[in-house]
């Protein structure tokens, strides 16, 4: 029967994934679901030094104090001051409420040799409240206070009081408040209700990148939740309805925050810590190299820490090495080694088996408990060794191969004598050899690099020098070709050999020699300048967009003036030839038209000062409507007067 | 004919005169007025030109928009002289001057929304 879980997670990589062939990716990604995950967030040793210095805080109030006292307990230590917290208990507990009842006879419990007396009629407000008409955060403290001052208490009644409640109110919150009553009630009552609810509370939690499972209202509750299944559990005696895979998605959700900024919320994650250390189904591993995951000669031995999620070793388990591949070849270097135990940490000597430097995946299992899930956990591991340069060959070789060349040996550290030369003729080679110190194998590390620096100049050119087929790592220097990479400086440069891997322990920075190159003279070289990229760069100055170049004010001023004499010159041809207004009649449709078309000329004067285009329009248009009815009926009366 | 080269300074004098008594005796009055007001468009609109290319072109459509406007209106004013002219009477039936007239403002106002639109 595949769960929601499955399904989701299938339908999550089926949707992901191109189309291929869709039975292959869905066999993968059930390949995938079946192996487990590996817890990403635990608590460290610091982490559960915090947690407990959060908890052991001054309490204000007795609900302060029931989460302190007994979020401690969870974690296996007790307050610093028991005395004074048993008296702060009694001191301030309410007889008149029921919660902080419970939480007084919660603490109280918690700490040894702390008896909180209560009255008759306390017990009888107590028994009141588990009732259905309570809701169940009242019935679950109720039940709590009853059970924590050891007084009886009916668990069929407060089962069907429950489970009834429990029916109207359907949020997350009171169905965890509902397992918790439960783990209070007598195993004779019929719990199995209440236990279904565990599986729908898992069907609940979102699943975040599938890494984390939490409930949607947050931290606290889905910690809670954890603490509170397991303590059911643990005392109905049936193991929980979770797939490892979720409980390991639940523990990264849960102990993946460090600081809380509530005591509620210190809480509800001691009890998690607490409930998943000890229990009777579950016991998540963690695993975890001691110091980085790396062995040498120097330090041969693997060691790793072996710890339940409060970081608590786990010194009764057997842990052994399935088998280490190496990353690269995958070949299989050890196999089924048990981890020898050294206080609280597991060894192993890797050496003995002399690896060739590099890195292997180690598969590592935990066994020697039921319980424990996790297990199974991937580590890959770091082998480091020195390097060793050997048969190093500096040598001139001649171009026209007339001469032969001449090769001087040179041993590391030292430099060689004397200096070699390359110009038009002879080329410079260099040939070494890599080797591992300890095994005589040869190496191939990442960086094989050959420097030139001019110290006049304060150029410098690199180089990679590259194997051969036999391991062999050649390099040639040819004037013709490489100039554009020396800017055809000529001089004494000085050579170096640059080694590195991350598996080595040694790198190597070598002054091999001393190297006279010369360039040939085709082009006169320009005066080195050593190209230094990382100095400020000559500043940009903005060139602002010039104004217009515009006539003096005198000129245009001028001009304005000129502009208006054409206007004199016609009233004054005007008033020559005779025109005058001497026919003009004062018919209303004419002064309204003289009016109407002045108007549309101070609009046209008052569009340039100040309107758009849209109002001017819509004034034009009743203006115009109005100039031209006018001027129709005065012109059309001309027109009249002028027939007749 | 009289020699033109020998008497063509004095020919184009009395050409000039001649046109300007025929001129004056023989056009109506009222296209004088228009024709002073073609005159007045036609200045401006030389002044404007001369103006610009004196001292250069900046601002473009200012200047654009003031040449535009004065031979708008000198084109229009020259339909408009066309139109009212009783000589040319039988061209234009159903044309009458009053409605020339009008045809002229109704221009003349597109004109001059286009122009201070363009004025800047």
């Amino acid at each position: 029967m595949t769960s929601v879980y499955e399904t989701k997670y299938t339908l999550f990589n089926g949707i992901f994934l191109f189309s291929g062939s869709h039975t292959f990716i869905l066999a993968l990604t059930f390949v995938a679901s079946i192996q487990a995950l590996t817890p990403t967030h635990y608590l460290t040793r610091r982490d559960v030094e915090r947690l407990k210095a959060s908890l052991d805080r001054p309490f204000n109030d007795i609900e302060a104090a029931f989460y302190s006292i007994v979020g401690l307990s969870k974690l296996g230590v007790q307050v610093s001051d028991e005395q004074a917290a048993c008296n702060f208990i009694k001191s301030n507990v309410d007889p008149s409420s029921v919660d902080s009842l419970f939480y007084a006879a919660q603490a109280s419990q918690a700490l040894p040799g702390c008896e909180v007396v209560i009255s008759n009629e306390t017990g009888e407000l107590l028994l009141a409240a588990v009732s259905e008409d309570s809701s169940v955060n009242q019935i679950f403290h109720a039940v709590g206070a009853l059970s924590g001052f050891g007084l009886p208490l009916a668990s069929q009644e407060a089962l069907s009081a429950l489970t009834s409640r429990l029916s109207k109110e359907e949020n997350v919150l009171a169905t965890i408040q509902a397992l918790q009553t439960a783990s209070y009630l007598s195993q004779q009552a019929d719990l199995s209700g209440i236990v279904e609810e565990i599986e729908d509370l898992v069907a609940r939690l979102d699943d975040l990148g599938g890494v984390y499972l939490q409930f949607e209202e947050g931290l606290e509750t889905t910690a809670l939740f954890v603490a509170a299944t397991y303590s059911l559990s643990d005392h109905v005696g049936t193991e929980p309805a979770m797939k490892e895979d979720q409980i390991i998605q639940l523990m990264n959700a849960i102990f993946s925050k460090k600081n809380f900024e509530t005591l509620s919320e210190a809480f509800s994650v001691a009890c998690a810590a607490g409930s998943l250390s000890q229990n009777r189904y579950h016991l998540p591993v963690i695993v975890v190299p001691d110091g980085p995951a790396a062995v040498s000669h120097h330090q041969p031995i693997l060691r790793l820490q072996v710890t339940n999620v409060m970081s608590q070793p786990l010194t009764q388990a057997a842990v052994k090495l399935d088998h280490a591949k190496s990353a690269s070849t995958k070949a299989s270097v050890l196999h089924q080694m048990p981890f020898a135990v050294s206080e609280d940490i597991f060894e192993l000597n890797f050496m003995n088996a002399k690896p060739a430097s590099g890195y292997y995946d180690f598969s590592i299992s935990v066994d020697g408990d039921s319980r424990l899930i996790a297990n199974k956990v991937e580590l890959k591991v770091k082998v480091s060794t020195e390097v060793g340069i050997t048969n190093v060959d500096l040598s001139t070789v001649d171009k026209d191969q007339s001469i032969a060349p001449k090769t001087t040996r040179v041993a590391y550290p030292a430099k060689a004598k004397g200096s070699f030369t390359a110009d038009s003729h002879q080329n410079f080679a260099l040939s070494f050899q890599l080797v591992d110190v300890n095994s005589g194998a040869e190496l191939i590390p990442h960086q094989t690099f050959v420097r030139l620096h001019n110290p006049k100049t304060g150029q410098e050119v690199v180089f990679v020098a590259e194997p051969d087929s036999k391991n062999v790592y050649k390099f040639e220097l040819d004037t013709a070709e490489r100039k554009t990479e020396f800017d055809s400086a000529s001089g004494t440069y000085t050579l170096y050999l640059i080694i590195g891997d991350a598996t080595l322990e040694n790198p190597i920075l070598w002054n091999v020699a001393d190297v006279v190159i010369k360039f040939p003279e085709e082009e006169a070289p320009s005066t080195v300048q050593s190209k230094k990229l990382f100095i400020p760069k000559p500043e940009i100055q903005h060139l602002f967009r010039e104004p217009e170049k515009r006539p003096p004010t005198v000129v245009s001023n001028t001009f304005t003036a000129l502009i208006l004499s054409p206007l004199f010159l016609l009233f004054i041809l005007w008033i020559k030839i005779g025109a005058n207004i001497s026919n003009f009649s004062f018919a209303p449709s004419t002064i309204i038209f003289h009016l109407g078309h002045a108007a549309m000329l101070g609009l046209m004067y008052v569009y340039w000062t100040q309107l758009n285009m849209f109002q001017t329009l819509k004034y034009l248009a009743i203006l115009g409507s109005v100039t031209f009815l006018a001027g129709n009926r005065m012109l059309a009366q001309k027109a009249v007067k002028r027939t007749h | 004919m009289s020699g033109a080269a020998g008497s063509g300074g004095g020919s184009v004098g009395s050409v000039v005169r001649r046109f300007l008594a025929e001129y004056s005796s023989g056009t109506a009055s009222r296209l004088k007025v228009l024709d002073a007001y073609l005159l007045y468009v036609l200045l401006s609109g030389a002044l404007q030109f001369g103006y610009c290319l004196g001292v250069g072109t900046f601002p473009f459509n200012s200047f654009l928009s003031g040449f535009i406007s004065a031979v708008g209106s000198f084109i229009l004013g020259v339909c408009l002289r066309i139109q009212i002219n009783p000589q040319n009477k039988g061209d234009f039936q159903g044309i009458s001057p009053e409605r020339a007239f009008a045809d002229f403002l109704f221009a003349s106002t597109i004109l001059h929304l286009v122009v201070i639109n363009f004025v800047g």
